[in-house]
């Protein structure tokens, strides 16, 4: 029908989204390089320094590289945590299979800040999880499972294990049964035609969860704050700190608009890559 | 046992597993809210709902969760109104460069949370919205109508186009064979993205922190501040309000609509 | 037809979709109480010509007058017409009366008569019990008659159907025809019927219109078009026939006489006055039209030729033949089923009439018979 009448039904959101989303997101960009005296404020003039020292000291590098190999460990964790489960659900014939699905949502759906209080209890020194390990003689003493990375990683693998697996259940379901029979057929074991047949067309579905679990790792604030303290930061937290604590707003942006960088990169590459694949994320 | 036997059962083991480490915090928090202790302790020592109690007395839990509940109600409703428009005008109108905008549109579902509330944060500062509701409301919009866009397109997508020419040469116009005919139909989809938009909103902590102006809290920044200086088990007293609140809507939202289609 | 303003005119009506031509320059009239059939293959236009009168789509160009009125930038909800989809596209969440209420509920009919409108309406598609069930719980032949039902309740002033039949059974298609019929008959309403199926065009029809790449190729009543096909496609398109390319030998008061290329038949047809000699031209003869002669028959009449069985195959309402002459050209035969079956290698003779050969002139191949 007539095309004018779609933009304006398109302009609430669309407005919406550039008012509020793009326009203060593109203003960091100026702010990002104004100075910042301490007790004094924003200050004139124009200066690279945030993103200089954000790119060669080594407290700042560290922060970037921990994060980055925290998104790369919780995504290849939720993945390899999550592919069974997944699999499980899109190719089971169980009256349970919605409820289950629902079981797997319900987290998603849970308060971030109460789901990640729990992992506060569980990983505590004298937290459950330590009593087990101690219980069960695995080990002497407490284990340090907060305030480090391994907390980290089991927090965040919790947070975002049901994304990755309702992602891999949409690609799994797509693929036609059909093929995985044929190549049993053809002499295939279950694990060769798993390995040959199912794995690779689920790739595309890997791939979407993978981009996916990695972006949120590396943009999550709530969880690395209660878990990591306020000492073992992200750059999430760093952000949190800069603008709330320290009150380094240019600083603080220079920051933001490295993590927009690095997300907007990671979604346009494998943009790149789905198509090379043939799929579409 | 067979060799697929085998596998099935520790398929189903994994998978029992797995379910097992996703539930595990909610219920460590639902048992520690009813211990006597005033200290966080599993396994609970003891039974008590004092923690209930003292958590649905205490001004300041009753304010934000006020709050929360009116912001997520104000963000659902806006973004209902902006995403089903939306939605409906990519999936049933030709727009040029439609592809486009639908990316445009999901962008808020991975950028990054933090970003977007410092962004909001100084860009209010400018423009002297700090501390506003409708600063934060607006805020919350940003981050729900892709979800609402996403519901409701899904069940766009499952109707049938010819249904609204139908109704169209029956003599409705087109407001009214949206309303008559689409709209109803849609239902589920809509239902769907206002569940999705107000617990994005209610649970949200990334945008909400930076924006909150004097005597204005929500429940989840309250939760997150109170832990921060120290946990004690009326936090898991709320926290296991919101989980059975969840739970069960969650369970009303599968029978009614068939939730586990929409995710 | 009659002096009478058409119920629905198009003129010059004109739709590209990017680089296709979908409908090209068509001008049509349907007379008041006409039925008029769009007939011709996937993709000639038909059914974008349809939902242009409708307003779904807008034309590129051209006009639709509708009882003198210019409605071409009419909105689609003001038009006042019906319109049955192919799908039947019934509203899901209502009940079957509230389906067929829609209409009259959209014109603010008051309530008092607008139920006993619905119920009549629903006796005259017989659906009569059904008015509160849902559309899911209908076979297919229910839920098309409620689709008929929803579209003449608010008494159009033209009927439009998109192959409103293609997905029934076979048995069901024929009895919605006889209904449809019935109906049209009843209520006088115009209708303007598509479909691809030129047995049910011929049937419901008071007039075809034959449509090819977005163009008329013929307008006619039924007999018109099917004995009288004004090209090759026409002629294809409406029946099985037998093609013959040849040149005119003699074009005379009595007669015409086409040398066929190739060989040394020559068929006798019909005065033809527009012809010369010399000229290029089609012999087309209609399968029924070839008749298995009696044995003792004289061999001097027109049109008569010996022939040897190649195939047959028995279906029901008549024996499909082909056969092959002397000098190895095949034709195809269909005898009326009650005839005695003649089995491969039968010889036999084969006759027609000259009225019965269609003339087309133009020349290229056709030998044999069509598709």
């Amino acid at each position: 029908m007539r095309a004018g009448h779609g933009w304006w039904l398109l302009a609430p959101a669309l407005l919406l989204l550039l008012a509020a989303f793009v326009l203060p997101v593109g203003l960091m960009v100026p702010t990002s390089v104004r100075p910042y005296v301490p007790l004094v404020g924003i200050t004139g003039g124009f200066t690279a320094r945030h993103y200089v020292r954000l790119l060669t000291d080594s407290y700042y590098l560290e922060i970037i590289g921990r994060t980055l190999a925290l998104g790369l460990t919780v995504t290849c964790s939720t993945l390899g945590v999550g592919y069974p489960v997944a699999f499980f659900l899109a190719r089971t014939r169980s009256r349970w299979r919605n409820w289950l699905t629902i079981l797997v949502v319900f987290p998603l759906m849970l308060n971030l800040v109460v789901r990640t209080f729990g992992w506060i209890a569980l990983l505590a020194q004298n937290g459950l999880v330590n009593q087990a390990l101690q219980a069960l003689g695995l080990v002497d003493g407490p284990v340090k499972l907060l305030f480090n990375f391994a907390g980290l990683l089991i927090g965040l693998t919790h947070i975002f294990l049901p994304f990755m697996v309702l992602v891999l259940i949409g690609a799994i379901q797509n693929i036609p049964r059909d093929v995985e029979d044929a190549a049993r057929v053809l002499g295939a074991s279950w694990g060769s035609a798993f390995l040959r047949v199912t794995l690779p067309l689920s790739a595309p579905g890997i791939l979407s969860g993978s981009i996916l679990v990695f972006v949120l790792s590396i943009s999550a604030l709530v969880t690395p704050r209660l878990l990591g303290g306020p000492t073992y930061q992200v750059m999430s937290t760093l952000i949190y700190d800069e603008f709330l604590q320290r009150l380094n707003w240019p600083a603080g942006s220079a920051q933001s608009l490295l993590l927009t960088v690095m997300v907007l990169l990671l979604i346009y590459l494998s943009g790149r890559l789905a198509r090379r694949t043939g799929a579409h994320a | 046992m067979t060799a697929a036997r085998l596998r099935t059962w520790l398929l189903r083991a994994w998978v029992a597993l797995v379910f097992g480490f996703l539930m595990l915090p909610v219920v460590v928090i639902a048992l520690a809210s009813f211990s006597r202790t005033s200290y966080l302790t599993v396994p609970p020592k003891g039974l008590t709902l004092r923690w209930f109690g003292a958590v649905l007395a205490d001004p300041e839990y009753v304010h934000a969760i006020v709050w929360s509940v009116l912001l997520a109600l104000v963000a659902t409703v806006g973004s209902l109104g902006a995403g089903v428009a939306a939605s409906f005008a990519l999936i049933r109108r030709r727009v040029a460069g439609g592809a486009a905008v639908a990316a445009f549109l999901n962008a808020p579902l991975v950028f990054p949370g933090v970003v977007v509330g410092v962004a909001l944060l100084q860009f209010y500062a400018l423009v002297r919205m700090n501390g506003t509701f409708v600063g934060l409301a607006l805020a919350h919009m940003v981050i729900t109508v892709p979800y609402v866009v996403r519901a409701v397109t899904a069940s766009l997508q499952g109707t049938d186009p010819e249904l609204e020419h139908a109704a169209r040469v029956l003599g409705a116009s087109g407001p009214v064979a949206f309303f008559t005919v689409t709209l109803p139909l849609i239902r589920p989809g809509v239902a769907a993205g206002a569940l999705f938009s107000f617990i994005v909103s209610f649970d949200n902590v990334p945008v909400s922190i930076f924006l909150l102006g004097a005597g204005q809290m929500t429940l989840p920044v309250k939760i997150f501040t109170a832990i921060e200086y120290g946990v004690d088990p009326s936090i898991a007293a709320i926290s296991t309000m919101l989980i059975v609140l969840t739970g069960v809507g969650l369970a009303v939202a599968e029978r009614w609509i068939g939730f586990h289609r929409f995710v | 037809m009659s002096g009478a303003a058409p119920a629905l005119a198009v003129r010059r009506l004109r739709k590209a979709f990017g680089a296709v031509v979908a409908v090209d320059d068509v001008s049509l009239d349907a007379a008041p109480g006409e039925f008029l059939s769009l007939l011709g293959p996937s993709g000639c236009g038909k059914s974008t010509l349809l939902r242009m009168v409708a307003g779904l789509v807008e034309p590129d160009g051209g006009e639709i007058v509708l009882a003198g009125e210019d409605i071409t930038r009419v909105a689609v909800h003001r038009r006042n017409l019906g319109l049955v989809f192919q799908s039947y596209a019934l509203f899901p969440h209502m009940t079957v009366f509230e389906n067929v209420a829609f209409g009259l509920r959209r014109r603010s009919v008051p309530p008092a008569e607008l139920g006993p409108r619905v119920e009549r309406m629903l006796e005259l598609v017989r659906l009569g019990p059904l008015g509160t069930r849902h559309p899911r719980e209908l076979s297919g032949g229910q839920q098309q008659r409620v689709a008929l039902a929803r579209a003449l309740v608010t008494e159009p002033r033209v009927l439009l159907l998109d192959e409103p039949l293609s997905n029934l059974d076979a048995l069901l298609r024929e009895e919605m025809r006889v209904e449809l019929k019935r109906l049209q008959e009843r209520l006088g309403t115009t209708m303007i019927f598509v479909t691809h199926d030129q047995a049910e065009a011929l049937i419901l029809s008071d007039r075809v219109v034959v449509m090819e790449h977005g163009r008329v190729e013929q307008v006619g009543r039924p007999e018109e078009v099917y004995r009288r096909p004004a090209t090759a496609f026409v002629a294809r398109f409406l029946g099985r026939a037998n093609f013959l390319a040849g040149t005119v030998a003699e074009s005379r008061g009595t007669g015409t006489v086409v040398a066929v290329d190739g060989g040394r038949l020559s068929v006798v047809a019909g005065p033809r006055p527009g012809l010369t000699a010399g000229q290029p031209v089609h012999a087309v003869i209609r399968q029924e039209a070839i008749r298995l002669a009696a044995p003792g028959a004289a061999a001097g009449r027109p049109n008569h030729f010996t022939a040897t069985v190649v195939f047959h195959a028995f279906a029901g309402q008549a024996h499909h033949y082909v056969v092959q002459l002397a000098d190895g050209r095949e034709l195809e035969i269909a005898a009326p089923g009650s005839t005695v079956p003649l089995a491969r290698g039968a010889h036999t003779r084969i006759e027609w009439s000259p009225e019965d050969v269609i003339l087309l002139p133009g020349g290229g191949p056709g030998q044999g018979a069509s598709r």
